[in-house]
């Protein structure tokens, strides 16, 4: 735990203050996960993201395992090996690098083995889940510095979050945020009907492609970020929650990531008042976020 | 005359393996023609072919630029997506736009007339899921519409709708046809409706096309010919 009993009397403003690049980096992808999350939700792979994430935490602690080696033969800038678990750019970028590296091979697998309908979805990505929780173990022992990483990851305590990171955060979501916002009409098209946008003359592949790169790279830095445990809430329950209420496509992404927001903020209350780790409490408070939408279509 | 879509001894299929072969068709503006054949017959993979979706395997498909409109089964398209109708149909503008900014003043316009044309004008806000079969039918044949099509391709465009529903397309079909030329090729596995709505088709069985007159070639004693050469599959 961050807060004991010494940091409980502490005000709310100081806290603010003090965590003031972990809430920037929690709210930044409470807009902007749910939102691809809502791809992952139309193109019925939410399971995905469930999968992604570990595979991405298992490339941080492969990174881990591999820092020294790497530092000594390749080199990391002028980073020592101690600097580098202190959170600078450069280790930021490699360890942003493998989460993105193995994501990708996750995301990639999953796609190749889906052409070739090597079992059923759900199957797939639970073999997925299993192989990618098993290698964030297996690289773990090899680096037990890697391992608590992982660990705390996991544990969704993301209040240590700093500016380094939420630099990291802020340009690799707000790049996505970016591509979604320019290129909607023709992801919402090749998701909802790809034959008619081939007959449009759009590249059907190259637009699957670039939303895999995008969701690639979300999963990525979020996970690296923020922990696994919070990412999965936020790409799969606001999305859930903000279906419930979306008449449109347009109100989808918008209620998402306005019901994401609504998370981080009701997890940052109940974190702050009840001393609990932030990631989980955004996940709790986005559960709560589907009551209402339940409510409604039971009458 | 124009020709909208030429097919010179073409063949489809899929990893090399011929489905249908020697296809030669010349459709003009305003014709009216159906494909239909046995289940498994090589329809789809020829109306595929036609729609540019998969390469020829041999001979040459031609297709004038930016003519074809193209309406898909509705069961492809799945309900999880909160779309309302206008969204549906402003789709078919999607060829000609580019980036982010919202659709121009003319294309909402266009894409009004073309609910209003199918007899939807009032559904624009309306959830495309919650619309029955035909309605939903007629949406996607006005977003077809959106693509300023002079060629209509539809893949079963009255499968699984009731028999009022079924005589509302057709006749909305025929209106096209007649009143703007639109020239209309469709797939279907239902012969009845065929012969009484086309013009002219083509019979796709064991990999071979056959084209003719719809009402001579689906005669019903021509047709007891036609499936007992294809191994006696029931109609």
């Amino acid at each position: 735990m961050l807060f004991d009993d010494s940091l409980a009397d502490v005000s709310w403003a100081d806290r603010i203050s003090l965590f003031r690049w972990a809430l920037a980096a929690a709210f930044a992808a409470g807009i902007a996960c749910p939102i691809a999350g809502v791809f992952l939700a139309v193109r019925r792979t939410s399971f995905q993201g469930i999968a992604l994430p570990q595979f991405a935490t298992a490339g941080v602690v492969f990174g881990f395992v591999l820092l020294p080696w790497w530092i000594e033969h390749i080199g990391l800038g002028d980073v020592s090996a101690a600097d580098a678990l202190s959170g600078s750019h450069a280790a930021m970028n490699y360890h942003l690098a493998w989460a993105a590296a193995f994501t990708f091979a996750g995301l990639a697998a999953l796609v190749w083995t889906g052409r070739r309908s090597h079992g059923s979805e759900i199957g797939r990505v639970a073999a997925a889940f299993a192989i990618a929780n098993a290698a964030t173990y297996l690289f773990g022992r090899l680096s037990p510095i890697g391992k608590g990483h992982a660990d705390e990851l996991l544990t969704g305590e993301v209040l240590g979050v700093g500016l380094h990171e939420f630099e990291t955060l802020a340009v690799v979501l707000g790049a996505a945020l970016l591509a979604f916002v320019w290129f909607h009409r023709d992801l919402v098209l090749v998701s909802y009907d790809r034959e008619t946008a081939r007959v449009l003359a759009k590249r059907a592949g190259s637009f699957e492609l670039l939303l895999n790169v995008i969701i690639g790279l979300v999963v990525a830095v979020g996970t690296m970020t923020l922990g696994p445990t919070m990412l999965f809430g936020l790409l799969v329950l606001p999305p859930l929650a903000a279906r419930s209420w979306s008449r449109s496509m347009t109100q989808y992404f918008v209620f998402a990531g306005g019901f994401g927001a609504l998370a981080v903020l009701l997890g940052v209350v109940i974190s702050f008042e009840l001393d609990l780790p932030l990631g989980a409490s955004v996940v709790a408070a986005a559960a709560l976020t589907l009551l209402p939408g339940f409510a409604a279509a039971r009458r | 005359m124009t020709s909208l879509l030429r097919l010179e001894h073409a063949a489809f299929g899929y990893a090399g393996r011929t489905v249908v072969a020697d296809v030669n068709l010349d459709v003009e503006s305003g014709a009216f023609l159906g494909i239909v054949g046995p289940n498994g017959a090589g329809k789809t993979t020829l109306f595929r072919g036609i729609l540019g979706l998969i390469p020829p395997l041999a001979g040459r498909v031609e297709r004038a630029h930016g003519a074809v409109g193209y309406v898909p089964q509705r069961e492809t398209l799945d309900p999880i997506f909160p779309l309302t109708v206008e969204e549906v149909v402003h789709m078919g503008a999607y060829g000609r736009l580019k980036g982010w900014r919202s659709l121009p003043r003319a294309e909402r316009d266009l894409a009004q007339a073309s609910l209003a044309r199918v007899g939807l004008g009032d559904s624009a806000r309306t959830a495309f899921s919650a619309l029955s079969g035909g309605q939903r039918q007629r949406v996607l044949i006005a977003r077809a519409l959106m693509m300023r099509p002079r060629l209509l391709l539809l893949d079963e465009p009255t499968s699984g709708v009731d028999r009022g529903a079924e005589a509302h397309i057709l006749e909305l079909l025929l209106e096209l046809n007649r009143e703007q030329g639109l020239a209309i090729l469709l797939v279907s596995h239902q012969i009845g409706m065929v012969r009484d709505a086309v013009q002219g088709c083509l019979w796709v069985a064991d990999g071979k096309v056959q084209a003719g007159d719809a009402r001579t070639l689906l005669a019903p004693e021509r047709l007891d010919e036609l499936y007992a050469a294809h191994g006696g599959e029931e109609r």
